[in-house]
Formats: C-alpha cells, structure tokens, sequence
C-alpha cells in the first residue's frame, strides 16, 4: 500500500507541471477552461467575449473599437478609471485589452497572491462600466482623430492602412453615427456570459478557479444592462472630416521604395491548411525578393526596392507571388510540412500564453486536429494556396518618394 | 520511509510559494564558454539562447553593420548547405568567392560611372556574370522554408543584432537537443554565410527606406563620435562594400568562445545537457587574443545640446540625458526614478502631462538607449496633444523632473513603482524568451547575469533618496539633448495643412510684395495654425477661403 503511494506521488510530482485543460462551466452559463501549473507564483486569465457579425448594426463601423475605448476610460460602479489603473499598477496586475478577430479580449497577469483582486477588477472594468456621454464623446472624437493620424512614420502608416479591413474598420461616418444608446445596446448584446469563454493559467487548483470565478464572475447575468450616467442618452455627434487622403500611398520624400501587399486569411480555408501553408510560404527562396510573413489571420508580402527599379515593382511582387500560386507543393512538400507541424505543437509546452491560446483556439472550434491535419489532401492544400494567393484578394500599397511613387503604375 | 510521504506532499504543495530567483546553474567550458541552465519541469521543448557580448558598439565603421548581417545570415535559418564540410562547402565557397569579386568590381564600377558618365561602361557584361554566377549558387541553396533543419523539426529561431550582443534565440522539441548542439558548433566552425549577397541587399534596402528616424537624431547628437552615436543608415557606402570575406573574418574575430553566454531553458539537467554542449560547443577553438577595441568616452556633462528636424510629419520631443552604464552604482537609481516618471498610467509624466493637463497624447521613456554596456541614455519621447506647441510640452517636462529632484517622493507612489519592477521581474522568470535575454543582457551589458535578481534586491533596499540625489546628478541640462521634430511648413502631408498653406500664400501674394516677407509669414502662420485643434484648423481654413478673390472663370 505504501509503496502504492509512493509510487503515486512520485507520479503526480513530474505530472503536476504539465498543464492538462480542465474545464467547467459557471450556472450563468460562463465557459471556463483551467491550466494549472505551480511553476511559478503567477495567475494569468484570459478573457474573451465573442463578437458576431450582426452585432455591429450597419453604418456603425468602429463600434467594437469604441466600447474597448470607453471601458479603459470610464467610471465602474465604484471605481473612477485612474483609481482602478492605480489599482492594478499597485499589486503590479499587468490588464491588457485588445480586439481580436473572434471578438473583444483582456489579458490579465498577477501574483498568484493577488488572484482575488486580480480577477475582481477585470470584473469591475468588464461588467460594472458606467457610461458617460461626455466619455463617449471624447472617446469618439480620439478614435477619429487616430484615424486620420498622419504623424507615425510611413512605413507603420502603410502596414495600419493595410491591416484596416474595410468591411469592419471604424470609419468617420460610422463613429458619428454611434450614440450612447447604440453602445449600450451593443453591451448587453455581447457582454452576456455565455458568450465569453475564460481561460485561467498558473498557480491555483482546479477548486480554487472555481471557488475565484463564482466570487469575482459568478453573479454575471445575460440580462444585465448598463445604466447610462446622467440624462438621456446622446444621439449620435458628427465628427469633423477632412479632406480624403489615400492612406495606401504614403509620401515619403527621399526613402526608398516599398510596396506591400495583404492578403487577409481566405474565410472557407481549413485550420489545418492554414497551419501548413504557414510554414511553407514565408521564408520560401522562390518569392525572393519578396519576403512573406504571416500575421494574425493575414500574410503580408513586402518589397523594398532598388531605387532604379521602382516602375517594375509592382509587375515584380505580383509576378512573385502569382508564379508561386501556379506552382503549388508537391506531396513531398505537404509531408514534411506535416511532420513539421506536429513537432511544433511541442513548443506550446515552454510558452504559457502560447498554451492559453491553444486552449482558447480549440474551445472556439477552431483548432487543427491531428486527423485533419493527415486527411488533407495535396488538391486541398494547392486550392487552400490559390485561393489565399489570389490578386483579387490583396490590399496593396506603397510608400517612397513622391518621385518613385509618381512612376509606379496604378494597381 | 514514512518521513519520505509529508516531504513529498509538502513539496506538492510548497512549490507554488517560492519564487525561484536563484535557479540558475552555471558552468564554465573548457574553451571559455558559459553555460547557464535554468530547469524546467514538463516542458517537451527547449529554449536556447546564445549571447556573443559586443554587438554594434564593436563595430568600426568599416565594418559598420556587420553585426546586422550576422544576424541574418548566420542565424536568420539553418540551411544544410552551409553546414556540410568537405568538398561540397570547398565547391560554395569558390562560388561564393566569384560572387563576392563580382559584386565588388560591380560596385566599383558604377562608382566610376558615377564620376565619368562618359566612359565605356563595362556593367552589362559584369551583370551577366554576376547573374550566372548567382543562378549556380541558386541550384546549391535550398528553396523551400522547410528544408531548414530546425523548422523541419518543428523548431523555429530567430536572431537580434543589438548595440552590446548578437542574441540568437533557438526552440526544439526536447529530442533535437543533440542535434542542436552538433548544429551549433558546426554552424560557428564553418561560418559559411552562404546567403550574404542577398541579406546584405536586402539590408541596404531597408535602411533606405526607412529613412531618417527621430531617436538616431538624438543619439548622434548626445553620443557624439561614440558608436552607440552611429546611425547604420548613415554608413551605407561602408555597408555596401564590406564584402563576404570581410564579415567571415568579422566573425572569426568577434563571435570567440570566450564571449560567449550558452542559456539552456526547459526539462534538461545539467546531468544530460553539459556533457553534450562540452562534447559540440566546448570544443570550439578559441582564436588568439586580437586587439580590444577602443572607444573613445564621452564626458556626461557635454553641455545642453538641442537639435530642431523636419521628419515628414511627425511633431514630438525627445529629450536624452547621458546616464552611466548598467554596472554604475546610480544606475539602479536611475531605472526607479524612469519607472516613477513613466512606468504606467499611474507614473507622473502619464497623469499629469497626459490624463491632467491633457498635453500630451503619447509618453515613452527607455532606458539605456540604445545599450547599457557603455554610458547611454535615459530618453523621453513625448508627442503633443493638437493645441500644444512642443516649448510647452518641454517646460512641462523640466517641472516634472525638478519635482523628482526635490520633493519628497511619496511613499504610496514608491511602493507602487517597487511593485510594477517586481511583477515585471516575476514574469519574465516566466516567460523562457524573455528570461534568457535578460540574463544573457545582464551579462553582455552589465558583465553579470546575476544582475537580473539582484537589480530586484537592491532596488528593494533603496531609498527615495538616493533616487532623488541620482536624478540630481544625472537628470540635468549639460546631460541633456533635446530633438524638437516639426513638420516644415508647406511640407506636410497633412491635407489640411496643404490647404492651409495654398490659401495662405495666396492671401499673402495680395498683401505683401517682398517674397521673403511673404514666404515669413506663411511659416509663421503655419506654426501659430498648428496649435489649434484639428476643428478648429478647419474653420480657420473655411474662414481663410472666404478671404480669397473669386476665382476668374
């Protein structure tokens, strides 16, 4: 018996840090994945509220962008926004929000002895927002104001341009159609839990993730809608325009040329094909000089050019790319791309957010499965290529002295 | 044997309570490498990092971006071809050495073109060459991304040139470890840099389209003549002719064992892991000692320098203050006093300059910039909110810092600070990538690795104090350099500002006859327009416009 035990212990010691999902779901319907591991004294979360595509109601573009904006800008129920950022800085709580392309997303960081606290102000900033119109108008008017931004340098200027997808990005029009009303009517749309999917990483055990996500989420209720603060709720406010300027065209005298195209991640394309041509597209000598690199959901091919040679750069990227399409991969290629994939899936084990991501990604339905990823064909993989590939597809732009730019044809 | 269960047991449950600073383990190889291994439990990969100390700093300006190309082509990928001896490498390396002469009497020759465009030109045929010579060497290299012998494996890697080291970050799946040794060693013993010409190309191309960049202003302008001063985009004649030959005796010389830091993170034990890299990395052969290089040192207190710049459009003020090196005993003080300045949206510059008096719109502070091997600097960069000129953002600036250097720093605010540095101390312990560039910082630049966990003990045991009596002595105007970026009037791509400054140098050719007058008072007029707020620019434009004539028909 005693050996027995041992045995189990000495079992259980290696195990432990091995994070192994668990998951349960809070009766308000919030889904909850856990990752223990006792490496080192720190919790992380990970938060997502999933965004769907009739949420943003037509002609409201930046409507996501502009509830991330007000929640770190707001009042909660007890809290002014600088006090709860004073807050978090105090216990060292590292609360980074961000727009993902699956919805809304928080990430949090404390010390495993902070985890009450940690978890109750994400709460407070995420559910107990009280909406001002003054906030929403400043907001508003920042967000506007970052979209015409002409001062970062070029080449950031063109990749944001570029990364903007014209279907979602906030526009000037649709920021000033947006009022208070819309934003809390958006809130209670999307802020309901069972919508959201927690995933919980570090030093606490599955008991303690249950016990801290009834205390700190546990009373989230899909009916709960926040009350604006004072009077009625504004209509929506122009935003001054100015004069259009061609963002993908960027004027920088006296550099060198650079042109870019964008091709976003086709919608109907497999995970599995995805991840393989992930790794067989950038870094491929055959693109040479054009250099490929894949983003989140996208790929971005660059050149920077000779400054003799602007005029053909266009016809050079695009040639590039378009023999690179018409060649494909042989099953050789699809092979060892395969192999290659499943070592990778290793590496999640030295990276925690990179194990909360996976966690996140295969909750979501979304992540490749070893089975796909063998039953995959070689046509599927080639026809996954043409179709990321296609010039239809690409956002393109440029940046370069007005004199290369001049001689660049129009794409 | 019943003592051995609540050991186990309390061990299950203690590991979570100890923060685990000291556990690295350090060995030393027999050819001078270190070796640093910091053990995991679970992981199935492994993380490893190489660090040659010397980086940009050592570079001379022949040899001007010869870490860069390092990084790209020594450990930018891991191609089979560059890593086979015998007669296959001898077959590349005379490609390579065709290669290298092409590429130079190419460039020489366009240099002679360039001064006499009237002689015979002799670059179509040296072209044709140049491009028989590359399709051969094409046929020898490797095309696809997956014939990289760590991606093949599932690996990945990638590499950093910085100021103080080349940093050349590797991750295997737990079984490649032998293989990454072998790889290692035979990669330092063949320096074949076969891909060269073409980093070196693409190199080039990037600088220039990058440009001119505002934090290079500033560090030529307070590091003058010292090569943390020096701008790569600057040195691109040098770039282009330091030749393949050039960057392999570059890095016999630099890349030496004895400058190297080996960082080993994941589920290895010293056991295991040390008799392989002593057996691969260990081996190594340590060239005779060269020359050490010199560098001139710059005195702190060089006297307030500012520098006023046109950047396209960009307005903002970066002020730099010489700060010691990373090794000085200040130096702590120092990095509490930025994370009191700027360390969070709590921190002082945020609240009062951005949230309060809403001047500005954007704060960055970096510390040791751009390394802290060497005096370095302390550098705030602050773009303006619309409606605020940059004399006012830098007065607002120098109150700040008089404040730190004379009132009483808070207790609450300090604890807070403190707290910010031990989190971000506590997650890069958890966070392999990050934890083994610390270390292996902490010892290219401050010649210790146990810097990372001591920083965060003495800075525990500081006091206001010394934070105030540090910025005191090192926070002041002969340590200063401003950079004060503007746009040139008429030059903006802003349209508005176009518009602005077509109606106003057509309403000044009506007014005032003398074109220089004229041309005085469009600038000025444009600077005093900048302070509005973009609304308020527009109705001053619609304004101006009903000023104008009527066009004639």
């Amino acid at each position: 018996m005693r050996a027995l035990v041992l045995a189990g212990l000495v079992l259980v010691l290696p195990l432990q840090a091995q994070p192994r999902v668990q998951s349960f779901i809070l009766p308000n319907g919030l889904r909850v994945l856990h990752l223990e591991d006792h490496e080192h004294p720190l919790v992380r979360a990970r938060l997502l509220l999933r965004i769907e595509p009739g949420d943003t109601p037509q002609g409201h573009q930046g409507l996501p962008q502009l509830m991330l904006r007000m929640l770190g800008h707001s009042e909660t129920a007890d809290l002014k926004a600088e006090d709860l950022d004073r807050i978090l800085e105090e216990s060292g709580i590292q609360l980074v929000p961000s727009l993902i392309p699956e919805g809304l997303s928080w990430r949090l960081v404390a010390r495993s002895r902070d985890q009450d606290r940690a978890l109750g102000l994400l709460a407070d900033r995420v559910l107990r927002t009280v909406f001002n119109p003054t906030v929403l108008d400043a907001q508003r008017l920042a967000l506007a104001r970052g979209l015409e931004e002409q001062e970062d340098p070029p080449l950031d200027r063109l990749q944001q341009a570029l990364l903007r997808d014209p279907t979602t990005a906030p526009t000037l029009q649709g920021l000033g159609a947006i009022s208070l009303e819309d934003l809390l009517a958006f809130h209670a749309r999307v802020f309901r839990p069972d919508r959201a999917v927690m995933v919980l990483h570090g030093d606490l055990g599955l008991e303690q993730a249950k016990r801290l996500m009834l205390l700190s989420l546990g009373s989230w209720s899909p009916q709960e809608r926040p009350k604006p603060a004072g009077g009625s709720p504004e209509a929506g406010l122009a935003v001054p325009a100015s004069p259009p300027v061609n963002r993908n065209r960027i004027s920088a005298p006296g550099r060198g040329l650079r042109i870019q195209a964008l091709a976003a991640e086709p919608g109907d394309l497999s995970r599995e094909a995805a991840c393989l041509l992930g790794l067989l597209i950038p870094g491929d000598a055959n693109l040479l000089p054009v250099r490929v690199s894949l983003g989140e959901g996208h790929l971005m091919a660059t050149l920077d050019s000779e400054p003799t040679s602007g005029p053909g750069a266009w016809s050079l990227l695009h040639g590039r790319l378009e023999s690179f399409r018409q060649r494909g991969f042989t099953q050789a290629d699809l092979d060892r791309a395969r192999r290659a994939w499943l070592a990778r899936r290793s590496l999640e084990s030295l990276h925690p957010e990179a194990q909360m991501d996976s966690s996140l990604t295969e909750a979501l339905g979304r992540g490749a499965t070893e089975a796909r990823l063998n039953a995959l064909s070689l046509e599927q993989l080639n026809a996954g290529l043409r179709s990321w590939l296609d010039p239809a597809r690409f956002r393109i732009g440029a940046v370069g002295d007005p004199d290369d730019l001049n001689l660049l044809p129009k794409p | 044997m019943r003592l051995l269960i609540p050991v186990l047991i309390a061990a299950l449950g203690l590991h979570a309570q100890v923060p685990r600073g000291s556990e690295v383990q350090e060995r030393r190889l027999a050819n001078g490498a270190r070796l640093l291994l910091v053990e995991r439990r679970g992981p199935s990969a492994f993380q490893a990092t190489l660090v040659f100390q010397g980086g940009r700093a050592e570079e001379t300006t022949a040899t001007a971006g010869a870490t860069d190309l390092l990084a790209r082509t020594l450990y930018g990928a891991t191609w089979p071809e560059d890593l086979e001896a015998g007669k296959a490498q001898a077959g590349l390396d005379a490609l390579l050495k065709q290669e290298e002469g092409l590429l130079e009497s190419l460039r020489l020759e366009r240099l002679r073109l360039r001064r006499d465009p009237t002689t015979t030109s002799h670059l179509s045929s040296l072209e044709a060459n140049l491009g028989a010579v590359q399709t051969r060497l094409t046929a020898l290299f490797s095309a696809s991304p997956l014939a990289d012998l760590y991606t093949a494996r599932g690996g990945r890697q990638w590499a950093e040139a910085t100021a103080d080291a080349l940093v050349a970050q590797t991750e295997l799946p737990q079984e490649a470890f032998e293989l990454w040794c072998r790889t290692e060693a035979q990669r330092l013993r063949s320096l074949q840099l076969s891909r060269f010409a073409q980093a070196r190309a693409t190199l080039a191309a990037e600088l220039r389209t990058k440009g001119v960049q505002g934090l290079a202003l500033l560090c030529g302008a307070a590091l003058p003549g010292h090569p943390y001063g020096r701008d790569l985009a600057d040195f691109l004649p040098s770039l282009e002719a330091l030749r393949w030959s050039d960057l392999r005796s570059y890095a016999h010389r630099s890349l030496r064992p004895d400058r190297l830091t080996i960082i080993l993170i994941g589920s290895l034990s010293l056991e295991t892991a040390l008799p392989l890299v002593e057996r691969h990395l260990g081996t190594l052969p340590l060239p005779p000692d060269g020359e050490e290089a010199v560098l001139p040192e710059i005195p702190a207190d060089l006297g307030d320098r500012k520098v006023q710049a046109s950047i396209e459009d960009a307005r903002r003020l970066l002020t730099g203050w010489r700060i010691p090196p990373r090794r000085h005993a200040d130096h702590l003080a120092l990095r509490m006093a930025a994370q009191l300045l700027a360390g969070g949206k709590s921190s002082r510059l945020q609240t009062r300059l951005q949230r309060q008096k809403a001047l500005v719109q954007r704060i960055d502070l970096n510390l040791d910039v751009p390394g802290g091997r060497f005096p370095g600097l302390l550098v705030i960069d602050l773009k303006p909110s619309d409606g605020h000129s940059l004399a006012e953002i830098d007065a607002a600036l120098h109150s700040e810092i008089l404040r730190l250097q004379q009132e009483p720093i808070p207790q609450e605010e300090w604890q807070r600070a403190l707290a910010q540095l031990e989190a971000d101390h506590l997650r890069a312990g958890d966070e392999p990538t990050v934890l083994a560039r610390s270390l292996g910082m902490a010892w290219a630049e401050g010649g210790d690795w146990r810097l990372m966990d001591l920083d965060i003990q003495r800075l525990r045991a500081l006091a206001p104090e010394t934070v105030q009596a540090a910025a005191r002595a090192w926070l002041t105007p002969s340590h200063r350099t401003k950079v004060l970026l503007e746009p040139t009037p008429g030059a903006s791509q802003d349209p508005v500002e176009k518009e602005l400054t077509r109606v106003l140098k057509a309403l000044a050719a009506i007014r005032i006859q003398d074109p220089a007058q004229r041309e005085q008072l469009v600038l000025e007029g444009i600077r005093q327009l900048r302070m509005l707020s973009p609304e308020e620019r527009l109705r001053t434009l619609k304004l101006l416009e009903t000023q104008l004539p009527p066009e004639k028909p």
